[in-house]
């Protein structure tokens, strides 16, 4: 039987693939894919834990529809930047892009 | 009119000296005629406190009389006078004394500058010190302690352009100060445990058994503090010598017969309180007998004549210490009495001596005196005759009361001991005047040009040399009941827990108080007279480290300052060391250098980079997530 | 018992297809992983019974989002193509690869370990009307501010993305 767990550990481990992604990538777009990664996995767990623990009431559902627009977006905002940055530095790499310091 | 107008014997000199100091240069020969007048005014008046004393029904009942004069919450701090007969001898002598020294000064700061400003400070003088000895309570004693001690410093130093005066007006302040702080210190103890500054309430308490016995021993072993740096007793004697920077009128007022005596005053005041915890009185006692000692000899090996009468005053107030240290203020404050005319006037003749002679006042200088100036020798004789202790002057009954009294209460050794200081007096004494007057001048253009002075200064000499002869025969009881007193002097004055005490004659120690003075003037005579100087430079070279010491007075000045040097130097060395390296380097240079540096190493955290960014987020969740586990397991 | 097996298969894909978003050393390779794990998580809806999720996922992410990656892949390519010399991994991927497994460990522990509360053990259907009747009574405010978000992103992504000199 799959259970509630088998989904929620399976959340787990995109989200965590998202976190090495977000951290570990160079590219400005694979760091954004990092982030669809995460998303998603928090909306595949509100989705689980609506339909396992609360059907009456679908909150985890509703959470799981604003949270896949609300990503909708903010990637297509992000992937405007990234396109900016392009432009000015011809250059995607997120260490190139260090402005913002000392 | 009565004893409780008593306070305006110290308003009327206040007041003088207000207008002395605003308007005094303007005035007809510089205000002095207003200070006299003043001065004579509290004079005056005195005879008529001293009558409604007397006549009031209670005979010797103490009068008080107070006003509140401030309040805070609760505490409420009264101030007034009380008068009784140590305040009446008090007043006595200062009105007496006072009132010479202002008419003496006509003639003596005659074309000094500042000469109103003179005048002033003497009237302020004269205000506080009977403030001071009117004072119920200590708070307002304190306060005039202090501002007669200002007037010292002011008249000490008042010709400020001789950088030896400046010095010696600031060594006498400060080594009073040094004496002051302990007053302050013990006057706080006691308010602590009564509650009030007022003495007699205090001195109640203190009979009561209201302080513990250690606490009110240091108390009172402080306030003694206190009454030893005013007095100059040993180690604090330095200042009195080097006051005679000041001008020779202000050395027998303040020096000699009035401020030098607060501190034999206070403790008079206060004996009810020191015989509680009797271990201070045998305290006292030592203090004065080592003072009267030391000083007895430093007076040996001094030439200038004021420095003579200044170890002598301070010689003289040991014994009156130690009269106090026996329990008998009748003694102490008789012989106060007696010390005040003939030390005044010893110092207003040498005064005399100085504007005879045109400003000398080394003995080296003078001698053969006598015949130039007549009537300051006559006086200047009859002065040393009674410091000496001859009868019927009277130094010889004040002297020997307190041998008396000593006898009973301590016994043998002391009577033995102040007797010798007896003999070193009439030694000194005698000395003094010989080399002074008789003999053959040292000095032939000095004794050319000397002549006696004016009557203002020769008056005073007069009136105090004939008070220096009468005076010590208040002792009897036909004369005290004369004069209107209920007795002789030891039935007025008196502590209340030994009672009246008529004068009994002791054959024994009135002869042997007679063979202390001659054996004195003898011994000094033998070496002085006639020219025999050599045998005195002989005894000099006999001994030369023990002559250098006297010379050197002990050599306590250079202790001082070697101590002041070393000590207070030295420390503030370590202080300025801590300030600059702890507190400023380390401290203030450190802090800000520390702060710049903790900001070099953590302007990296702004790396502008942006996985660095996410980085911190991604521990700083993780740092949280630990965190909410821990507190929850 | 079958879907269960289907389930295995679909959550392995998932896993593997995210792990070839991450791990990959071409770009383009990534983004087609992605279209297939975000499919898959599409899939995973239908397993939760939830049809109407499994139809929005498909719709945006797998039309959307994709072609707005791919097209931003195809805009900030440099000149030469892109040279396999340069890695896409950053300095700091031991860090991170620290930090993912522990976080993996954390959450599929919390997972396994915690007592669901009220758990039914079998998924619901959820239908369609009711997630609807939820987002518009319970949660309108919040829907309408999400429509404004929606909006602000659109214009605020042309503005930003507008070419230079085309006021």
């Amino acid at each position: 039987m799959v259970s509630l767990e088998h989904y929620v550990a399976l959340s787990g481990i995109l989200f965590a693939l998202g976190v090495y992604a977000v951290l570990a990538r160079r590219n400005a777009i694979l760091v954004l894919m990092g982030i669809e990664l995460m998303l998603n996995a928090v909306s595949l767990n509100f989705a689980a834990f609506a339909s396992y623990l609360d059907p009456e009431r679908v909150t985890g559902a509703v959470f799981a529809v604003f949270v896949i627009t609300v990503a909708a977006a903010e990637v297509g905002l992000a992937l405007a930047i990234v396109i900016r940055l392009f432009r000015l530095r011809a250059t995607s790499n997120v260490d190139e892009a260090a402005e913002l310091k000392w | 009119m009565g004893a409780e107008h008593a306070w305006l014997l110290a308003a009327i000199p206040a007041g003088a000296f207000v207008v002395l100091a605003l308007f005094g240069r303007y005035l007809a020969r510089g205000g002095d005629w207003l200070g006299i007048a003043a001065i004579g005014t509290s004079f005056a008046l005195f005879f008529v406190v001293l009558a409604d004393f007397l006549g009031t029904g209670s005979g010797l009942g103490p009068f008080a009389a107070s006003i509140d004069w401030t309040r805070i919450g609760d505490f409420s701090f009264p101030m007034g006078i009380y008068v009784d007969p140590i305040t009446i001898v008090m007043l006595a002598v200062i009105t007496t004394v006072a009132l010479m020294v202002n008419v003496f000064s006509v003639g003596y700061m005659k074309g000094e500058p500042r000469y109103w400003w003179f005048f002033a400070v003497l009237q302020l003088f004269a205000a506080s010190m009977i403030l001071l000895v009117l004072a119920d309570n200590l708070l307002l004693l304190y306060i005039s302690w202090e501002l007669v001690g200002l007037c010292s410093f002011l008249l000490i130093g008042f010709y400020w352009e001789k950088r030896s005066a400046v010095e010696a007006a600031k060594k006498a302040f400060v080594t009073t100060r040094i004496g002051d702080v302990g007053l302050l210190i013990g006057i706080i103890l006691l308010w602590r445990e009564a509650g009030t500054f007022n003495i007699q309430e205090i001195l109640h308490l203190a009979e009561e058994g209201h302080f513990s016995h250690t606490y009110l021993l240091v108390a009172m072993l402080f306030i003694f503090v206190g009454a030893m740096g005013k007095s100059a007793q040993v180690p604090f004697h330095v200042w009195l010598p080097d006051a005679m920077e000041g001008p020779t009128p202000v050395s027998a007022l303040i020096h000699a017969a009035t401020m030098v005596v607060a501190g034999v005053y206070l403790v008079n005041r206060m004996l009810p309180a020191f015989e509680v915890v009797d271990e201070t009185l045998l305290v006292i006692t030592i203090v004065g007998l080592v003072t009267a000692l030391l000083t007895g000899f430093m007076a040996f090996a001094q030439t200038d004549i004021k420095k003579v009468l200044a170890y002598s005053t301070v010689g003289q107030l040991g014994f009156m210490f130690v009269a106090a240290g026996a329990g008998a203020p009748e003694a102490s404050m008789f012989h106060l009495m007696t010390h005040a005319f003939f030390k005044a006037l010893l110092f207003l003749a040498a005064g005399s001596v100085i504007i005879g002679t045109h400003h000398h006042q080394d003995m080296g200088e003078l001698g053969g005196l006598w015949k130039k100036m007549p009537i300051t020798g006559t006086t200047f004789l009859v002065g040393s005759l009674a410091l000496a202790g001859v009868p019927p002057l009277a130094g010889f009954w004040s002297k020997d009361e307190i041998l008396v009294v000593l006898d009973k209460q301590w016994g043998p050794w002391a009577v033995s001991l102040l007797g010798f200081a007896a003999v070193l007096t009439a030694f000194y004494t005698t000395r003094l005047f010989i080399r002074t007057f008789l003999g053959q001048p040292r000095d032939a253009h000095i004794a050319e040009h000397t002549a006696e002075t004016p009557p203002v200064m020769t008056g005073p000499l007069v009136f105090l040399a004939v008070l220096s002869i009468v005076s010590g025969l208040v002792v009897f009881h036909e004369v005290g009941t004369a004069l209107g007193f209920p007795g002789g002097f030891g039935e007025f004055v008196f502590l209340p827990t030994h009672g009246p005490h008529a004068y009994e004659f002791d054959a024994a120690f009135a002869g042997g108080s007679v063979v202390l003075a001659v054996l004195g003037i003898f011994t000094a005579s033998w070496f002085y007279w006639g020219g025999r100087l050599d045998r005195s430079t002989r005894l000099a070279q006999w001994q030369p480290r023990l002559y250098d010491m006297l010379v050197n007075k002990f050599y306590f000045d250079e202790l001082y300052q070697a101590a002041i040097d070393y000590g207070v130097l030295g420390f503030s060395y370590v202080v300025s060391w801590f300030d600059r390296y702890v507190v400023n380097d380390t401290g203030v240079d450190g802090s800000a250098q520390l702060t710049g540096y903790t900001g070099y190493i953590l302007k990296h955290l702004q790396s502008g980079r942006l996985p660095h960014y996410a980085m911190s987020l991604a521990l700083g969740v993780v740092a949280l997530a630990v965190a909410g586990l821990v507190m929850r397991g | 018992m079958i879907t269960d097996v289907l389930w295995w298969i679909f959550a392995v894909g998932i896993v593997g297809a995210a792990a070839g978003v991450v791990f990959s050393r071409s770009v383009i390779h990534s983004a087609i992983f992605l279209i297939v794990a975000l499919a898959g998580v599409g899939a995973m809806y239908l397993f939760l019974q939830i049809e109407f999720l499994a139809l929005v996922q498909f719709l945006i992410y797998g039309g959307a989002v994709t072609v707005l990656i791919l097209l931003a892949l195809m805009l900030t390519r440099t000149a030469a193509g892109t040279p396999r010399g340069v890695s896409l991994t950053g300095p700091q991927w031991p860090f991170a690869l620290l930090v993912g497994s522990g976080l993996a460990a954390v959450l599929v522990g919390a997972a396994v370990a915690t007592a669901w509360p009220g758990d039914r053990g079998e998924p619901a259907l959820l239908p369609i009307g009711r997630v609807g009747e939820r987002l518009f009574t319970d949660f309108g405010a919040a829907f309408i501010v999400v429509t404004a978000v929606l909006l602000v992103a659109l214009v605020g992504a042309i503005i930003i993305a507008r070419q230079e000199g085309s006021e």
